[in-house]
């Protein structure tokens, strides 16, 4: 008999299909398309992210670093070299995002808690504010444009076909490494550091294992980003993406694996629904945002678990 | 405490709105503009003066019934002075409204990332109130056009006026701040070309970069006020230049430099937010004045603005009051809103009366840049309380031929090269 666990990723991913899938078929709007490549790439980065947090309790303000480090691969390989380098460079960008990754890494993990924390965004500041100010290098705050992917990826549509392959191998590795033993450490690691270093496991190893992993996806995110918008700016590197893949996770819930990208999916809806009707858009996210957090501490996708939990139960009360 | 229920209603309650908010569609010939401006925070002034102004020609227009018998309909969403947001509202805008027009943007960085988007999708772009010399220039592509003056014009005005300036007021020393993007690039290295141009003897004696919207500049300012250059060029916009007048006034800064700003520093929002505050002296100017060109077309333009809106417009309002009527005037020679390639030739070349045109000329757009080619006017602040809450507007006018200030032609070469 199948696991509850299992029968809700065949949910998860009956669904994914379903929609992306099926939708570029049914839908033939090219705006719907952009809208569904942004969750896409958001919800694999905000999967990643939550790798870190939900999984392993490392709360990391600093991932718009590498999915910045991501996106300036590619634009600026693409720049200076002409497009037949956009798919040579994603490769540089996740090579550079690892490698960035394991140096920050072996940093960023001596501490943890709120020390964590700090440190991340740190880094993340640093890395926007040198962007930011190497005008001659990455262009400063005009970002870069003209970022087209060669040939046939040109094409918005194939373009979507291709960032729904990856993210979708992505996600499922990302799930795999979940379930493997590595990710039951981790999840030990959330609960208890000290008691998973009497088992005899490595604490820091491991953490610097998923801060690479999360990282690495990050980035690839970042890379298909700069290939979806066809123009990159600083402020992918700024703290507000950073914070917005936390608000991600936090509204599809944290403590569920495919929890982040439905919550991807929801804030890029919000976002750009209420952005088209009203300026007050701020105020109408700012107020579901609270609803959320003070309502659905256990986000979305928690919430509607325990209503079906509490369902069950209660039509077991009854009989 | 709220309850689970109650939070069920507040979720209700806001898809009610949500879903309430929703435009009616109506059937009839219509040239829809699609623009995109910030409504919020330091650049949120223009974009509200921008959409007035583009709502005031735009109800001109229809209600002397229309072009061809197209209604002209404008729909704005709230940029956030944000590239990458642009870039997605811009893609909705083309494919899911099925805008006939791109139009307005005020910060450079987004209107490069809005052109590209321009450039793929062949749709119009009429840029109102973003000056960065790049867009009309290396950057440019067969849908932008621009219809306020670029960086190089207000720069080689504001070269000219220095030349003559030394004549009088013997200076050497120069130096610059500025937002550390295109726009503030754009401006330092055009004053500095046009300054060789013109055969001027100066030393460059620092430059300073902030951010855009940086919200402190004290530090900069200690910084200028030791180097004492004779001239502070700033190339600051919007509510940049207020909060930077602001900061450096205690420090005595304008006693013993002189502050120039010959492109965005001039705005009427820095007279209106800064009162009687305002220091004398300062050497300003824009992309459109309220008292200059006194000519019944800016009068006329300024008024009803006021009686709109029940303040004075900023410069960007023009922008966007220039933006409508040209797209009505290429419409009206086309004949329709659709045909885009015929569209782009009514616009190369169109010449077009506006309210900052003086006696005697009017504004085109030059059919080799896409770049309307204005006249510019450079003023220096003085008392003047016709324009409340302004106790200070712009006055002592020189005024510099349109046609000497555009970029030569080995200018253009030289950035594309790079």
């Amino acid at each position: 008999m199948k696991t509850p666990e299992a029968i809700k990723e065949f949910g998860f991913w009956s669904l994914f299909f379903l929609i992306f899938g099926l939708a570029p078929i049914l839908d033939n709007s090219e705006y719907h398309l952009m809208l569904a490549t942004h969750i896409l790439i958001w919800g694999m980065f905000a999967v990643a992210f939550n790798m870190l947090f939900g999984v392993t309790g490392m709360l990391s303000f600093g991932q718009a670093l590498y999915y910045g480090v991501g996106a300036y691969s590619v634009g600026l390989l693409v720049r200076g070299f002409g497009d037949t380098w956009f798919l040579p460079s994603i490769i540089v960008g996740l090579l550079v995002a690892v490698a960035v990754s394991v140096l920050l890494g072996l940093l960023v993990i001596r501490v943890s808690g709120v020390y964590f924390t700090v440190l991340t965004l740190a880094f993340g500041q640093l890395a926007w504010q040198v962007t930011l100010k190497w005008y001659h290098f990455t262009g400063g705050d005009d970002g870069i444009q003209s970022i087209i992917p060669p040939g046939l990826l040109g094409n918005n549509r194939v373009y979507y076909w291709f960032t729904l392959a990856l993210v979708a191998l992505s996600i499922l590795a990302l799930k795999r490494l979940v379930n493997s033993p590595l990710g039951l450490t981790l999840r030990c690691i959330r609960q208890n550091p000290e008691r998973v270093r009497f088992l005899g496991r490595r604490v820091r190893r491991n953490e610097l294992r998923v801060y690479v992993v999360s990282s690495f996806f990050a980035a690839l995110a970042g890379c298909l980003m700069a290939g979806a918008d066809n123009s990159i700016h600083p402020d992918m590197f700024y703290w507000t993406t950073s914070g917005e893949v936390i608000l991600m996770a936090v509204i599809g819930g944290i403590g569920q694996f495919f929890g982040p990208f439905i919550g991807a999916a929801v804030i890029i809806i919000i976002q750009d629904y209420v952005g088209a009707r009203t300026e007050y858009w701020s105020l109408i996210i700012g107020l579901i945002m609270m609803t959320m957090v003070l309502l659905f501490p256990q986000g979305l996708v928690g919430e509607i678990r325990s209503l079906r939990t509490r369902l069950v139960s209660g039509e077991r009360n009854r009989s | 405490m709220l309850t689970r229920k109650s939070c069920l209603w507040v979720t209700l309650a806001l898809l009610a709105f949500l879903v309430l908010s929703l435009p009616v569609g109506a059937e009839e010939k219509i040239i829809k503009i699609g623009s995109l401006y910030p409504m919020t925070g330091r650049p949120g002034i223009y974009g509200l003066d921008s959409v007035d102004a583009a709502e005031m020609a735009i109800d001109e227009i229809n209600s002397k019934g229309g072009v061809n018998g197209y209604k002209i309909q404008l729909i704005n969403t709230d940029s956030k002075a944000k590239p990458d947001y642009s870039v997605m509202v811009a893609k909705r805008y083309i494919t899911q409204d099925k805008v006939n027009f791109l139009f307005g943007v005020v910060s450079s960085a987004v209107g490069l990332a809005v052109t590209e988007v321009s450039k793929q999708h062949k749709k119009i772009f009429i840029g109102t109130d973003h000056a960065s010399t790049q867009l009309t220039t290396d950057k440019l592509q067969p849908y932008y056009f621009r219809v306020s003056n670029n960086t190089f014009q207000s720069m080689a005005a504001g070269a000219k006026y220095l030349k003559e300036l030394q004549k009088t007021k013997p200076w050497v020393t120069i130096a610059y701040i500025g937002p550390d993007y295109a726009y503030g690039h754009d401006q330092w290295n055009e004053l500095k070309y046009n300054l060789d141009r013109f055969g001027v003897k100066y030393k460059a004696v620092g430059e300073y970069w902030p951010k855009l919207f940086a919200p402190d500049y004290t530090a900069f300012i200690s910084t200028i006020i030791n180097e004492k250059p004779d001239i502070l060029v700033a190339g600051f916009w919007g509510g940049d230049t207020v909060a930077f007048i602001k900061q450096a006034q205690p420090y005595g800064l304008f006693s013993k430099t002189l502050y120039f700003s010959p492109d965005g520093g001039g705005n009427y929002e820095l007279m209106a937010a800064m009162g009687a505050d305002l220091p004398e002296g300062l050497v300003l100017s824009g992309r459109h004045h309220n008292n200059w060109p006194d000519t019944e077309l800016n009068r006329e333009y300024v008024n009803k603005f006021f009686k709109r809106t029940g303040r004075y417009p900023t410069y960007a309002a023009e922008g966007a009051y220039t933006g409508v009527y040209a797209i009505a005037e290429a419409v009206k020679k086309v004949g329709n809103p659709d045909d885009t390639e015929a569209l782009v030739k009514a616009f190369e070349g169109m010449k077009i009366k506006l309210p900052e045109d003086p006696e005697g000329f009017t504004s085109y757009i030059d059919p080799k840049s896409h770049q309307i080619v204005q006249e510019q006017a450079i003023g220096v602040t003085e008392p003047n309380d016709k324009f409340p809450p302004a106790k200070l507007m712009l006055g002592k006018w020189k005024v510099y031929k349109a046609e000497d200030l555009l970029p030569p032609a080995d200018y253009i070469e030289q950035l594309k090269k790079k």
